[in-house]
């Protein structure tokens, strides 16, 4: 590993650089020779895989002019992320547009690898979009992608069990506590409630959401860390009696987004925290609970004003600064965020829509009860307008986990991260 | 004749380590131009020495290095013993041992991953039916149990690896040393510890030397099975540059810990390539 780690740097780096060329006089003679433009989006599979294509295909056929190719990328979006940076911060030309996570812009703005949009396209085109998420996309004045699809935390829980127990579907966090409780001790179910707290990025997601409603922030309004807040122990130590209470599994320190769907899914838990596709995903053949599960917005704390908040996810386009077809670039975005793509994505493929007309729109709210919900819930973004947002989120994951897994007690998880938080906003750190 | 292949192999070997060198005394920020190099010099290394996370890092590799070594070297004589013998189906009991080593280990990886799981795993299933334990085990859930899940997963993979080192060894050792051996009134330990270990000292040092090379380039079994958690505490130093360089884009200092690793790596091999050479004067003595 030691070697090919230093290996891949440099070798990646010059292997991209050679492609550049390469790349760059083939178009140069395509240009010549047709008035079709090529351009190369990098996309990982969207969880329905068939979703890139019919997408590209619906844009050939109103634009013979432009040809796009898909480059499938890594599903793991750190590994993405990896390939992506190590392309473009070799000056590589493709990919033209890229698919990104919405917590990218800080990072890919400050280390040149996307294009600030704003020159390109109109301003009336930014108000096409559900509000919020423009502003996520913006890192010092300048959008950096435009939000293509968007995700959000969302509570499932099982009407078939709070039926059966006569329970209410829980609006705050010490409701659903107790709804498990009361079903643990009737044996009705395994366990009460399962979510993702292992030590890596969905943590952060699920943090933002209990450290929101707890009324806590990570940083204030001047940039200053404020993990160690009040809002923020009481955020944590609730987090913690969910597991020590045997609400939440012990394991659930473990948990990706997988292994909280399994749980759920074998019909081993009454209520589960995830993302937009764990509604299809649950009512797919096979699973032990089609036809049983309610979505409803994330709970609060109570004497809060509910619904809770519900973490943004989702994924911008982005546009790489060496693309050679910039016009073409901007054409496809422009495209791919209309009112048709977006009611294509929302209609056939139920993923959550960023046009704010598509997402409004009543007949696709009638299609499945989380685009139903979308506009009700509070959203809470993460504290990705940084440079440094990966090392903002690992100080945030890691010290929440090590206090969920019982290493460390709740105040010097948060102290801890605290100080991990101001040293990751400086330049050069680890 | 030979100038050609030395510089194709200094092009293919020399010059990354040369240019990951050269980073790592650089602060490096990629921006639209390509990378901004400007020279730093040692600075990059005191942010990796003062890190309290390369700390951790270097002491949970340096310990699971140590423990899987030794566990491996044991587990793989025993077995290297055994099969030495003469038996019926010898060849297949090799296959069958070789198929852990011959599997990818991210699959294998996540395979354990099943197996540790702390809902459905095998294990904490089993020993719930011999009414071992009373609740479910999280095994990957404290950093002790943790490590320790990593290193049997670790030994369960790579001991067949040095079985097949040092069975290569046994069978390099002349059966008439045992007869002459025999014939000096040596029992079976005795003649293990006068003739066997001696004579297999060089494929030990080997085979260790293989697998601290390995263990310290430790990465896939943590990125499967914890991410590095519960919180940092099985992350391996490959794991933190790797993180450094490719999540948070800090070039210098991970590129410092990849060049400190590989420094590390060196030591421990010139070391063990002594005890090899010592070894083997011994013998000869």
């Amino acid at each position: 590993m030691k070697k090919s780690l230093l290996v891949s740097m440099s070798v990646l780096s010059a292997s991209a650089m050679t492609m550049t060329i390469m790349t760059g006089s083939a178009f140069a003679s395509a240009k010549h020779s047709s008035a079709v433009t090529t351009i190369d989006w990098a996309a990982s599979p969207i969880s329905n895989v068939g979703i890139r294509k019919a997408l590209i295909q619906l844009f050939e056929k109103t634009h013979p002019n432009i040809h796009v190719r898909l480059t499938s990328q890594p599903t793991n979006t750190d590994t993405n992320r990896a390939s992506l940076a190590t392309e473009i911060s070799g000056g590589s030309a493709t990919p033209d547009v890229f698919m990104g996570d919405v917590v990218w812009p800080g990072q890919f703005a400050s280390a040149g690898l996307a294009l600030p949009l704003n020159h390109y396209f109109p301003k009336s085109y930014f108000n096409s979009f559900a509000p919020g998420l423009v502003q996520g996309a913006t890192y010092k004045g300048k959008v950096y992608g435009a939000p293509f699809f968007m995700d959000a935390g969302f509570l499932y829980y099982r009407k078939d069990l709070l039926a059966k127990a006569h329970l209410p579907v829980p609006k705050t966090w010490e409701q659903l506590a107790n709804d498990s409780k009361v079903l643990l001790k009737k044996h009705l179910v395994r366990y009460g409630f399962v979510w993702e707290g292992a030590s890596y990025e969905g943590l952060t997601c699920n943090w933002m959401e209990y450290l929101t409603d707890a009324g806590g922030q990570v940083f204030n309004a001047a940039g200053k860390p404020v993990m160690n807040s009040p809002a923020a122990v009481k955020a944590l130590t609730f987090m913690r009696s969910l597991i020590a209470s045997g609400v939440s599994p012990k394991s659930v320190t473990t948990f990706q987004e997988p292994q909280a769907m399994n749980v759920f899914n074998a019909g081993d838990a009454a209520f589960l925290r995830n993302w937009d596709y764990a509604w299809s995903n649950s009512q797919t053949k096979g699973t032990s609970v089609v036809g049983k599960v309610g979505v409803v917005p994330m709970p609060t704390f109570a004497g809060k004003k509910g619904p809770g908040y519900g973490n943004i996810g989702g994924w911008n386009l982005y546009i790489n600064p060496h693309s050679k077809n910039i016009q073409a670039d901007v054409t496809f975005i422009k495209w791919m965020t209309s009112v048709q793509a977006q009611t294509v994505l929302a209609s056939k493929y139920s993923e959550i829509p960023t046009n704010n007309q598509v997402q409004h729109d009543p007949k696709i709210k009638k299609l499945n009860p989380v685009l139903a919900i979308v506009g009700s819930e509070h959203l809470v973004p993460r504290p990705a307008q940084s440079p440094n947002y990966p090392k903002v989120s690992s100080a945030i994951y890691q010290n929440v986990n090590a206090a969920l897994s019982g290493q460390v007690s709740v105040q010097t998880a948060l102290n801890n991260a605290n100080s991990q938080l101001a040293s990751a906003s400086s330049s050069s750190s680890l | 004749m030979v100038s050609p292949a030395l510089l194709f192999v200094a092009l293919v070997t020399l010059f990354p380590i040369g240019y990951s060198i050269w980073m790592s005394l650089n602060h490096i920020q990629s921006s639209t131009n390509g990378f901004q190099f400007s020279f730093a010099g040692l600075s990059n290394y005191k942010i990796v020495f003062n890190s309290p996370l390369f700390h951790q890092a270097l002491i949970f590799t340096i310990v699971y290095a140590v423990v899987t070594v030794l566990v491996e070297l044991v587990l793989g004589l025993l077995v290297a013993l055994a099969i030495n013998q003469p038996i019926k189906g010898r060849g297949f009991a090799i296959a069958i041992m070789l198929i852990p080593w011959t599997l990818i280990t991210v699959i294998s990886a996540q395979m354990w991953g099943y197996i540790y799981n702390g809902v459905y795993g095998v294990l904490d299933y089993l020993m719930q039916s011999l009414h071992l334990i009373n609740s479910p085990i999280v095994w990957l859930g404290t950093p002790n149990l943790a490590t320790i899940s990593i290193m049997i997963a670790d030994v369960w993979k790579t001991t067949p690896f040095v079985t097949m080192i040092l069975l290569a060894g046994l069978q390099l050792i002349p059966s008439d040393l045992y007869e002459a051996a025999k014939i000096d009134g040596a029992g079976a330990f005795r003649s293990f510890f006068s003739v066997t270990l001696p004579l297999l000292r060089p494929s030990l040092a080997l085979a260790a030397l293989f697998r601290i090379l390995q263990a310290f380039g430790l990465f896939d079994l943590p990125f499967v099975l914890t991410g590095g958690g519960p919180g940092t505490s099985t992350m391996s130093i490959a794991m933190l540059a790797y993180k450094a360089i490719f999540n948070d884009f800090e070039y210098g200092p991970g590129t410092a810990v990849a060049v400190i690793t590989v420094l590390i790596i060196l030591i421990m091999s010139l070391i063990s390539i002594k005890a090899f050479r010592a070894q083997v004067g011994e013998v000869e003595e």
